[in-house]
């Protein structure tokens, strides 16, 4: 009976505050969302590169794979007819893209199909109605699945005209693909089957395989098997784990995707104090009726529970909200996701968002859970407090006023320990985001005594401007320091984070534009379209190549290639450069020295290797690098670490010459060109657009337009950290009006007292507007420091320790200025309804209930 | 201890472990399981023959080069049967053909200098061993396509191989002695043939008509009994064996009739140094096509064609495949009255179906009767194919 009473006056409560418990539950429902957003969007790339990687894979165990991209078919022969290896298929694979209706990237699977059986049973199996003379036959043609046929809007026996480093071909469906499982259609929605001959001479690789797949059971193993194919083995090639490349491409993107996670949870931080004040506010605004309801004779159990369940109700009602939002935004992220993938590490086709179970769980347990412990301390203060000081509000600030040199020890002490985590060297990327959490706690303790501090400065000149009702206001927010510290700190936090992960962004093109300028010094840049925008691996016509190189008003003709080389123990990108007359270099160095290089490096077996590559394996200047070569393993010296933002996954980069000792691969990716003195931009372009005719497409640009077209890729990638940043800045938003909202509730009383006294409605305006703004300023003024702090750490530890690139700290005014301005206006509308409400009270009502 | 300063610690310090927590919740990987299927191949066999060179009369063979394939022609095939003891007494019979099926009727236009796979010559290989004692027979099979040096078929010298399975001439100088050599598993062979009794030129002259229309026929030719030296191993047992060979080769487009759906075929090798070999057409409705011929070869090397007519096969017992579910012939009587033949036909074990792509049965069989009057004993090899589970 007492129990219901508690319940139905618990109930009541969040029915007649309608406004802030909808503005809990939203806070609650944004948190979430963002976490499950994020995490569905990473979850379903990953899940599609698994499934589509899985399922190329095969059955296959392990692999056979060149010491470049390639390697020679007359191996895969040998291996068959000459040591007697059965359970061999090869296969070339490429990327195709097309247009037409819609456009995107086709996955280009070669094999033949009578080695397939036992490996891809999607190809092997239930193919029955093929016809194999004309599948293995002269003429182009391929198998796609039902479906992607069906959304290329081809049916059987039409031409799929496709284009491959920009030289267009035309492929003829000739059957499907049948008998899919829905998980394998699903993984087949972007793949092409050709036959092996068709996909050789659709990427032009006439006695070349990108790899040969093997199955090798584990009792083979046991026999040795596995050790005498690898001594029968050419030294140019390596026989590697099926799961290997898989897991190189899995590892490319662990660093972005844990970063855009860390960055969801940072809008949860926020969410969840959020949460906190306003239960707190929740018991604090009855703590006359709980001290009514423990001195009637309820139990702190009894009392407890019912704030627990109150908490519950708005968790669970946010969490179902956020689960639901969070699907509809992991729907537009995962576009995010998987278009920055696609930009900066492999081809990657998301058809569809998964629901991941596991993901909605995670959310479920997060936004509830996070819920409940905010509230638990409330609920027990709520519970434990005598009876006597529950109905007196005076307390908590005596208490405040007491904590208020411990809030500032113990700060001092969470910097101390952020400042220890961040110093101490390593690449531990979770013990940096522990370390920004240390900074955010520490500022969060410190904003209290900060308050005091600041509105004791401020009060003579508000109350110059505002008269007496401004000196009331900024004394207000100091004497119910134990609201308005909790609610600044939370405005503090979110705004915060909006800076710091706008200037690092900031900070991050600032470098990459710089960096732009000094390594495009050629005039015209000339390269056949590329799936993956910052890994040029397509390869220009040989005669093309030539033509242009033979052209008049260029100084020089400068070619880069990139090859995916076996390195060490990994695989990685070899960037293959012309290297220039002089001792000019368009890269800057880390470590070396231009001036001795040079010259070593045009004829030596000497790399120059990226400043990301370098921290990621640990390689210095002066230390030797084995490169697998079409020569076999070769050890080369580490000349130089240069600086450079192409990739994350960092690169080496080889002397034409040098390479062509090691290597049989005349092909480049691109060409730059150098204009003479006096030749002219544009007329150049042209000119070389004339040569290049319609052998082949290929992008010919300015150095300008190429600089652009870099920073519109860079700009893209950080779509979705912009997007996260506004949702963070939307929480903060929601989180401040709410916690405002709900102090300036509290305080009605106080207000009509003062109204009773002779304040009028237009003063009590002014006082509740000049108290918010007041306290916007103050967590504006707050998250400037903190903001740049929390970029210093994204910029110096985190993308250091994440890609290893430094990155100079480099950032506007205006982002701290917007930040300020942002914070003041937030708090000010938060202020309005509270304003507006206590203007109109009859103050006569508010103070009947005494 | 003030209870804002315990509430902003406590709060931070479980939320930072739930941070912690959420960091290392991560989705288990995604996994899937494939299934394992054998790809149907008998189409590809069996499709349009217009454009192919046919046989249309004799014609004179040329060796070595005929040995080779003959990829104008949409089929081609090259057997090696044979029965073997040894040294401990053990029976074995094996068996080696190399297919060839040609996929286009523009036999060696599909070059193509942008890749070396293209080919339409596909070939397919079987390998069989029966193990007499322990009553157990291996059969199995491979494809590939005729290109990259993955399989193949030259006269000059002598090589036909499809991976590591090969028919391939031992010295520079001569198509004999050949060597044979398979294996699958741990099951495997590696023979030398010798030369034995000259070729014999099956039907007309080599030209062996299988139905009524002209185009309807093939070239074949036979070396009917070759020594045979060699290896074979089983597990982890290895025999040195010796016996006796038979060769087939055999090139067509279309070799059967309209009605024709399948044959059984019969070589056998005899004590008294005669060699048989017998087949019948068997037609859609039951009955035997009158093109089925046979030869018998004399122990000097004379031979002589036999015709429809001049002897009768009697099958006296049959045999169902537990796995395929066919029912085969598995003993006969052959009668040949004008040569005063009549043997009784034994598989030396009952299951030696190839239970692959194509599923026939292919084995070897005892001889025991009476050949131009005195009793002989013999081994051969019979071949069943175009039977149906029913």
């Amino acid at each position: 009976m007492r129990s219901s009473l508690l319940w139905r006056s618990s109930v009541r409560y969040l029915f007649t505050h309608p406004l802030l418990t909808g503005l809990s539950i939203l806070g609650v429902a944004l948190g979430v969302a963002v976490v499950v957003g994020i995490d569905l969007a990473n979850v379903s790339s990953e899940r599609a590169f698994r499934l589509s990687s899985s399922l190329v894979t095969g059955t296959a165990t392990h692999q056979i794979v060149g010491a470049g991209n390639e390697l020679d078919d007359t191996l895969y022969a040998e291996l068959r007819v000459e040591y007697g290896f059965r359970k061999a298929a090869p296969v070339v694979e490429g990327y195709a893209s097309y247009g037409g209706e819609s456009e995107g990237t086709l996955q280009v699977l070669g094999v033949d199909l009578l080695a397939e059986s036992s490996f891809r049973s999607f190809i092997g199996g239930a193919q029955s109605s093929l016809d194999l003379g004309q599948f293995m036959g002269p003429s182009s043609v391929g198998l796609l699945s039902e479906e992607t046929a069906l959304s290329l809007g081809i049916e059987l026996g039409d031409t799929l005209k496709i284009n491959i480093s920009g030289i267009p071909h035309e492929v003829v469906l000739l059957d499907f693909v049948r008998g899919l499982s829905d998980l394998d259609k699903q993984a087949m929605s972007n793949l092409l089957v050709v036959d092996i001959g068709t996909a050789q001479r659709l990427f032009s690789g006439a006695g070349k395989l990108s790899r040969i797949d093997l199955i090798i059971s584990p009792e083979e193993i046991d026999q040795g098997r596995l050790s005498s194919l690898e001594n029968w083995l050419p030294s140019n090639v390596r026989l590697q784990k099926a799961s290997s490349r898989g897991n190189a491409l899995d590892q490319m993107t662990k660093a972005f995707t844990l970063n855009l996670q860390a960055l969801s949870l940072l809008a949860l931080v926020v969410g969840m104090f959020l949460i906190y004040n306003i239960m707190t506010f929740s018991v604090v605004q009855r703590a006359p009726t709980i001290g009514r309801f423990r001195a009637l004779g309820v139990t702190q159990k009894e009392i407890y529970g019912t704030i627990i369940s109150e908490s519950l109700i708005i968790g669970v009602s946010g969490t179902v909200l956020g689960l639901l939002g969070g699907v509809m935004l992991g729907n537009g992220l995962v576009n995010l996701v998987s278009q920055t993938i696609n930009d900066l590490y492999f081809v990657l086709e998301v058809r569809e968002l998964t629901l991941a179970p596991f993901t909605l769980l995670k959310g479920a347990i997060l936004g509830v859970g996070m819920t409940l412990v905010a509230s638990l301390l409330p609920a027990r203060e709520a519970t434990t407090a005598a009876t006597t000081t529950v109905l007196r509000r005076s307390s908590d600030e005596t208490r405040m006023a007491a904590a208020l040199p411990r809030l500032i020890w113990t700060s001092l002490g969470a910097a101390v320990v952020a400042l220890l985590l961040l110093v101490v060297p390593g690449k531990s990327l979770i013990l940096s985001y522990l370390a920004l959490l240390l900074v955010l706690l520490s500022f969060a303790l410190m904003t209290p005594p900060a308050v005091t501090l600041c509105t004791r400065w401020i009060r003579p000149v508000l109350g110059k401007m505002g008269g007496v009702v401004g000196k009331m206001a900024a004394r207000g927010v100091e004497t119910s320091l134990s609201r308005t510290g909790v609610a600044i700190a939370a405005l503090m936090i979110a705004i915060s984070s909006t800076i710091g992960v706008g200037v690092m962004v900031e900070s991050f093109r600032g470098t990459v534009d710089q960096w732009l300028s000094y390594t495009l010094s050629a005039d015209v840049y000339i390269s056949p379209p590329s799936p993956v925008f910052r890994r040029n691996d397509a390869t220009i016509i040989q005669d093309v190549e030539r033509d242009i190189r033979a052209l008049d008003g260029i100084s020089g003709a400068y070619a880069v290639r990139t090859a995916q080389v076996q390195m060490n123990d990994f695989q990685n990108d070899l960037i293959i450069v012309d290297p220039r007359p002089g001792p000019t270099e368009s890269y800057r160095f880390k470590e070396g020295d231009i001036a001795s290089i040079s010259e070593r490096f045009a004829s030596d077996n000497v790399v120059k290797i990226s400043e990301p590559f370098s921290y990621r394996h640990d390689i210095h200047a002066g230390d030797t690098l084995q490169i697998n070569t079409d020569n076999g393993r070769i050890p080369f010296e580490v000349a130089a670490v240069y600086f450079d933002y192409a990739s994350d996954v960092g690169a080496v980069m080889i002397s034409r010459n040098v390479y062509n000792r090691h290597f049989d691969d005349p092909f480049v990716s691109g060409i730059a060109l150098v204009a003479s003195p006096g030749t002219d931009i544009d007329n150049l372009i042209e000119r070389v657009q004339q040569v290049v005719g319609g052998r082949q497409e290929v992008f010919i640009r300015s150095n300008r337009s190429l600089r652009q077209a870099s920073l519109d890729v860079f700009d893209r990638t950080f779509t979705i950290t912009q997007v996260l940043r506004l949702l963070a800045v939307l929480i903060a938003f929601v989180g401040v009006l709410s916690a405002l909202m709900a102090l300036q509730l509290e305080r009605g009383k106080e207000l009509a007292i003062m109204r009773a006294n002779g304040l009028t409605p237009r003063q009590v305006w002014l006082y509740v507007t000049t108290q918010t703004g007041l306290m916007g300023l103050l967590a504006g003024l707050f998250a400037v420091p903190l903001g740049l702090i929390l970029a210093y750490v994204l910029v110096f530890v985190i993308n250091k320790r994440s890609f290893g690139w430094t990155l100079q700290m480099d950032y506007s005014p205006d982002v701290l200025l917007q930040a300020v301005v942002l914070a003041i206006i937030a708090a000010l509308l938060a202020g309005i309804y509270p304003a507006m409400k206590m203007a109109s009270a009859n103050p006569v009502s508010a103070l009947r209930e005494d | 201890m003030s209870s804002l300063f315990r509430k902003v610690l406590y709060l931070s310090v479980l939320f930072m472990l739930g941070m912690l927590v959420a960091f290392f919740l991560r989705t288990p990987d995604v996994l899937r399981e494939m299934e394992n299927d054998s790809m149907p191949l008998s189409k590809a066999m069996k499709s349009d023959t217009t454009g192919y060179e046919r046989a249309t009369g004799p014609i004179d063979f040329s060796f070595p080069e005929d040995h080779g394939a003959h990829p104008t022609f949409k089929t081609e095939w090259w057997y090696y049967t044979g029965n073997v003891i040894g040294t401990d007494g053990r029976r074995f019979g094996f068996q080696l053909t190399f297919f060839r099926s040609a996929l286009s009727p523009k036999a060696g236009i599909a070059d193509d200098s942008r890749s070396d796979w293209i080919s339409d010559q596909l070939y397919m290989a079987h390998f069989s061993m029966s193990d007499t004692e322990n009553e157990t027979f291996y059969a199995f099979e491979r494809f590939s396509r005729g290109s990259l040096g993955l399989a193949g078929a030259e006269g000059v010298p002598y090589k036909i191989w499809l991976d590591d399975w090969s028919a391939e001439q031992v010295s520079d100088a001569s198509y004999f002695p050949t060597r044979l050599i398979a294996s699958e598993g741990d099951v495997s062979l590696d023979l030398v043939v010798d030369e034995g009794k000259p070729v014999v030129y099956q039907g007309d002259r080599g030209y062996d008509q299988k139905g009524d229309d002209p185009g309807n026929a093939s070239y074949y030719y036979s070396f009917t009994r070759l020594p045979v030296d060699g290896t074979i191993s089983i597990g982890k047992e290895r025999f040195v064996v010796s016996g006796q060979a038979w060769k087939d080769h055999e090139w067509s487009t279309s070799a059967l009739g309209e009605a024709e759906v399948g044959w059984d075929w019969f070589s056998l090798q005899l004590s008294d140094g005669r060699d048989l070999m017998v087949y019948s057409l068997r037609q859609n409705n039951g009955s035997e096509s009158r093109h089925a011929v046979g030869m018998v070869h004399d122990e000097n090397g004379t031979s002589r064609r036999l015709n429809v007519g001049e002897y009768t096969i009697e099958t006296n017992a049959n045999w169902t495949s537990p796995k395929s579910g066919i029912t085969y012939p598995s003993r006969w009587t052959l009668s040949i009255p004008s040569e005063s033949v009549e043997l009784e036909i034994t598989p030396r074990i009952p299951n030696q179906e190839l239970n692959v792509t194509i599923q026939y049965w292919e084995g070897a069989v005892s001889v025991e009767g009476i050949s131009n009057g005195s009793s002989v004993t013999g081994s051969g090899f019979v071949e069943l194919t175009g039977y149906q589970p029913k």
